[in-house]
């Protein structure tokens, strides 16, 4: 877009062909002078302040200088130490390779995707997304369940490289397909076709022309892939829990909450702080470099038979590794610890289990979880709408620069943030919504953010024409508009809240058990009752992740 | 080489966007394919050039059938109506790819982009990003894109209908005389006329997916087909029956629609009060002798430098438009509403248009009575 803005100005000619989908007013230079903007600013970078930057600071001291330590001591002891650089080597290896894995499965997929039509595409679709919003727990007991010790496939794939390359492709493998679809759908056709009249074949125009084109938007994907494998917690420590598949998330984890090492673990957070970064800043690099000509004209064609071949042999690979972990957990919830199949032992029992204050039952895991998932995700929206609502009204570039640093922050980070800043608060009910709603911050600016810079300026002149002031505005105009932005928003929230387990782990306290903590604890106590009951309890947090998906599903569109 | 068309037809669902259109270029001519949105002028052009499959119908390359030959296979170059321009190369990139696709060597390649780019007025451009450049240059870039192939035949979709007025102005005389050098069969989709007149050696005006009249330009705007025909290309006196046919043939009753060239008539000053009122059948006089109709000024608009008059004619019983200057209206004074003149038509300003004709149509077989003694006065409304 910045790209476009200068070259018009460079040339007095009138521009090419004009792109629909660009906000056609500038970001930098608020439309009217609005100071509930500036509000909204204020209040935003006092909230990622408070939460964000001084938990990261004083984790900074601590790797860096910590007390009774010269300077650098811990930082060098730990680089140092061959053990934790195998670990560094360890994670960024496991995140290239899941990388590109899930780039070799989907970028097929969103080419078939973006280009063909066929029967179902629009449910498949639909269905593509479910990993998305499926919380780690559920997509790792789904492995377990297809290829654990007791899954249904008969082999035992527990502790091997292999189950957490597969969980991480399921998990990623939407994100790749969805941006790079959504990118080429907007992508005019006729670039292709004039390729073909210009004398390339099929696959000399995808190997000249549609890859080249797609190449931004598989880096940006694979960029967003690699951050989520590199930080990969809760699948890891479920389907390869031994100690050669730990990653730098979960050594942290290990040395705050097991071994309370806890200088050593501030020096990693530092570590996977820097790569993470580095990454993201290079993801919204690439998202610049998304804006192409677009045009209208029907981007779909009908499948010739060998591309059916094709469509047909990449749904098999690919529905099969969504769906088959989803549905070896339903079967397995569904089959009492006898074996009998289908029953609701597993249910019952967990119904008539005693519950302790360590044992959490499935209504106190429940009632948990929605509690946190709705104080959370009112917190996010609120700060999240003051966020998108500074940078898109008032100008406040910063805030738009600084929206980086939550998307790298990792749960484990952030919970041992909170940890070290504010001890207090963490003993008390409010440590995990709140950070519950730092995590989810991120996806809410990034929903709302399009929304309220796709709305044309005239609109907002308009109504201050016709007397109303930017709170009025925003209560009449804005807000109105923002009605489904703010609905995906707020699903997304929930969703990542319900979800969470990283964060929730290291911040919990017994009474405060979420689902995806009572799912965990379950799977780590002996029997198959237990593990039944951590199968009806991951059955049971699918199908509530799969009814926000639903209202995601209706009105899906985000930066992501 | 020539390319034929035979009888092309191409429905999506329920619609027919081209149906059954017959055409033959000759070597080196360019057709302008003419008509309003949605009449499957671009549908047709994208038959041609392979992008769409007919339902029915042939196409002949140079006497091949290449119906079913892919795009990529057909020797023919074309300019999108958007550009489309590849955004991940640069100037030099795209003018090049499709020799890349030719295989012709790197330095043969890189000399053909230079002088290609001279012949387009984009010297020295080739390593600006296609986004860096404007409206103009970027058409310019897509022209030299689809000529570096050398393709035995160009397709232009309306490539300069997102520029503005001027530069579309001076683009035209260039692309025209760039077409008249290269030699080259063309066949340019527009639904501007003016554009089809001054870059087409013959145009072919479509509607409703059929090409209902072909011919040089000033073939069309003499002998419209038919009242839409007419009409849409700017004739502004075209009515239905009954006035044409008392003054074309002397027969009464109903013909098709009729054009009255106003350009053709003499506006005279009202003699005296015998002249007012004179029977229709009285004005048969003599073949080929002028008619004299009574006038009134209805309205007088200023138009530029001329006038435009709208005159009633109570003996047709119909209204109709003259355009003319001010030395033409010196016997009759000032036009004013009400003024009372009168109206001399010689026969040859009443045209009966026939009704459109379906299938290849080479606009030469009707006779030429009327000649060319066409003033041009008349014509600078369309």
């Amino acid at each position: 877009m910045r790209l476009r803005a200068r070259s018009n100005a460079a040339d007095d000619h009138n521009p090419g062909p004009p792109n629909p989908n660009r906000p056609k007013f500038g970001l930098a230079k608020p439309a009217l002078p609005n100071p509930l903007a500036h509000v909204a600013g204020g209040a935003a970078t006092l909230y990622l302040a408070a939460f964000l930057l001084v938990p990261l600071g004083v984790i900074l001291a601590r790797g860096l200088a910590p007390e009774g330590e010269p300077a650098g001591a811990a930082l060098w002891n730990t680089l140092s130490d061959p053990y934790y650089l195998g670990r560094i080597w360890f994670t960024l290896g496991q995140a290239l390779l899941s990388t590109l894995l899930t780039v070799a499965l989907g970028l097929p997929t969103a080419l078939l995707f973006a280009r063909y039509r066929f029967p179902g595409k629009r449910a498949l679709t639909a269905a593509f997304t479910i990993p998305f919003v499926m919380p780690t727990v559920v997509a790792g007991i789904g492995f377990m369940a297809l290829a654990g010790p007791r899954g249904v496939l008969g082999v035992d794939l527990r502790n091997s490289l292999a189950i957490v390359l597969a969980a991480h492709v399921f998990y990623n493998f939407a994100v790749v397909a969805r941006l790079v679809a959504s990118f080429l759908e907007r992508v005019a056709p006729q670039l292709e076709e004039a390729a073909a009249t210009l004398g390339a074949g099929r696959w000399r125009t995808l190997w000249r022309v549609t890859l080249p084109l797609a190449m931004p938007a598989t880096l940006a994907a694979a960029v967003l892939t690699f951050i989520f494998c590199f930080t990969s917690f809760g699948v890891i420590l479920i389907l390869a829990p031994a100690a050669r598949f730990a990653t730098l998330e979960i050594e942290i984890y290990n040395l705050t909450a097991r071994l309370l090492q806890l200088d050593a673990a501030a020096v990693l957070v530092l570590v996977q702080l820097v790569l993470v970064l580095g990454a993201a800043s290079l993801y919204t690099r690439l998202q610049e470099r998304l804006a192409v000509p677009v045009a209208p004209g029907a981007a779909e064609r009908a499948p010739t038979a060998g591309t059916k071949v094709l469509i047909g042999a990449d749904l098999l690979l690919a529905g099969g590794l969504i769906l088959a972990p989803l549905v070896a957990l339903l079967v397995q919830a569904f089959t009492s610890p006898a074996g009998a199949f289908p029953s609701f032992a597993n249910f019952t029992n967990l119904l008539s289990v005693q519950p302790t204050l360590s044992f959490p039952g499935l209504w106190r895991a429940l009632g948990n979880s929605l509690t946190f998932a709705t104080l959370s995700t009112g917190v996010a929206l609120l700060v999240g709408f003051a966020f998108a609502y500074a940078v898109a009204r008032g100008g406040w570039r910063v805030l738009d620069q600084a929206s980086l640093l939550p998307l790298a922050t990792s749960p484990i980070t952030l919970a041992f943030g909170y940890l070290l800043t504010f001890p207090l608060l963490v003993t008390t009910f409010w440590g995990i919504p709140l950070a519950h709603a730092l995590l989810a911050f991120p996806f809410v600016a990034r929903t709302l953010l399009p929304a309220l810079r796709s709305m044309p300026r005239q609109q907002l002149e308009a109504a201050a024409l016709l007397g109303a002031g930017p709170a009025r505005t925003l209560w009449r105009v804005e807000l109105p508009l923002l009605r489904t932005a703010l609905l995906t928003a707020a699903a997304f929230a929930f969703a990542i809240s319900m979800g969470e387990f990283g964060a929730t782990l290291l911040l919990v306290r017994p009474e405060y058990a979420t689902l995806p903590v009572a799912i965990y604890d379950r799977l780590g106590r002996p029997g198959a009752v237990n593990y039944g009951q951590a199968l009806a309890l991951a059955a049971v947090l699918m199908l509530l992740t799969a009814l926000v998906m639903l209202i995601l599903q209706r009105r899906g569109r985000s930066e992501f | 080489m020539s390319l034929e068309l035979r009888g092309l037809t191409k429905r999506f669902g329920a619609v027919t966007a081209v149906d059954n259109v017959s055409l033959t270029l000759g070597a080196g001519e360019t057709v302008a394919l003419l008509g309003p949105s949605g009449c499957g002028k671009s549908t047709l052009l994208r038959l041609v050039a392979g992008l769409e499959r007919p339902d029915a119908g042939r196409l002949l390359l140079a006497g091949q059938d290449v119906t079913a030959v892919p795009p990529q296979r057909r020797d023919v170059g074309m300019v999108f109506q958007t550009y489309a321009l590849f955004p991940h190369l640069d100037v030099a990139g795209n003018v090049a790819f499709g020799m890349v696709e030719d295989r012709v060597p790197a330095a043969e390649r890189a000399a053909r982009v230079t002088e290609l780019l001279a012949l387009v007025g984009l010297a020295g451009l080739g390593s600006r990003r296609v986004d860096r450049l404007s409206g103009g240059q970027q058409q310019r870039v897509a022209l030299a894109r689809a000529l570096a192939p050398d393709p035995g035949m160009l397709l232009l979709d309306e490539p300069l209908s997102n520029l503005d007025e001027q530069l579309r102005q001076a683009l035209k005389g260039e692309l025209a005389r760039l077409l008249g050098a290269l030699g080259k069969r063309a066949l340019y989709v527009t639904h501007d006329q003016s554009e089809a007149f001054a870059l087409a050696d013959r145009v072919a005006l479509m509607r409703a997916g059929r090409i209902v009249q072909v011919g040089a330009g000033e073939e069309l705007l003499e002998r419209p087909v038919s009242g839409w025909a007419a009409r849409f290309l700017g004739h502004e006196n075209v009515f239905d029956a009954a006035p044409a046919g008392v003054l074309t043939s002397g027969r009464t009753g109903a013909v098709g629609a009729a054009l009255f060239r106003a350009d053709l008539a003499q506006l005279l000053p009202l003699q005296d009060a015998a002249d007012v009122g004179v029977d229709a059948r009285a004005m048969h006089t003599q073949a080929g002798e002028a008619l004299t109709v009574d006038a009134q000024v209805a309205a007088a608009q200023r138009d530029g430098l001329g006038w435009r008059l709208l005159l009633d004619v109570p003996t047709w019983g119909v209204t109709v438009v003259w355009r003319g200057f001010d030395r033409e209206l010196a016997a009759v004074g000032t036009p004013q509403p009400g003024l009372r003149l009168r109206l001399a038509a010689p026969p040859e300003a009443w045209r009966e248009l026939p009704g459109e004709q379906h299938g290849d149509q080479h606009g030469d077989q009707q006779d030429n009575r009327q000649g060319k003694h066409v003033k041009e006065t008349g014509r600078h409304g369309s």
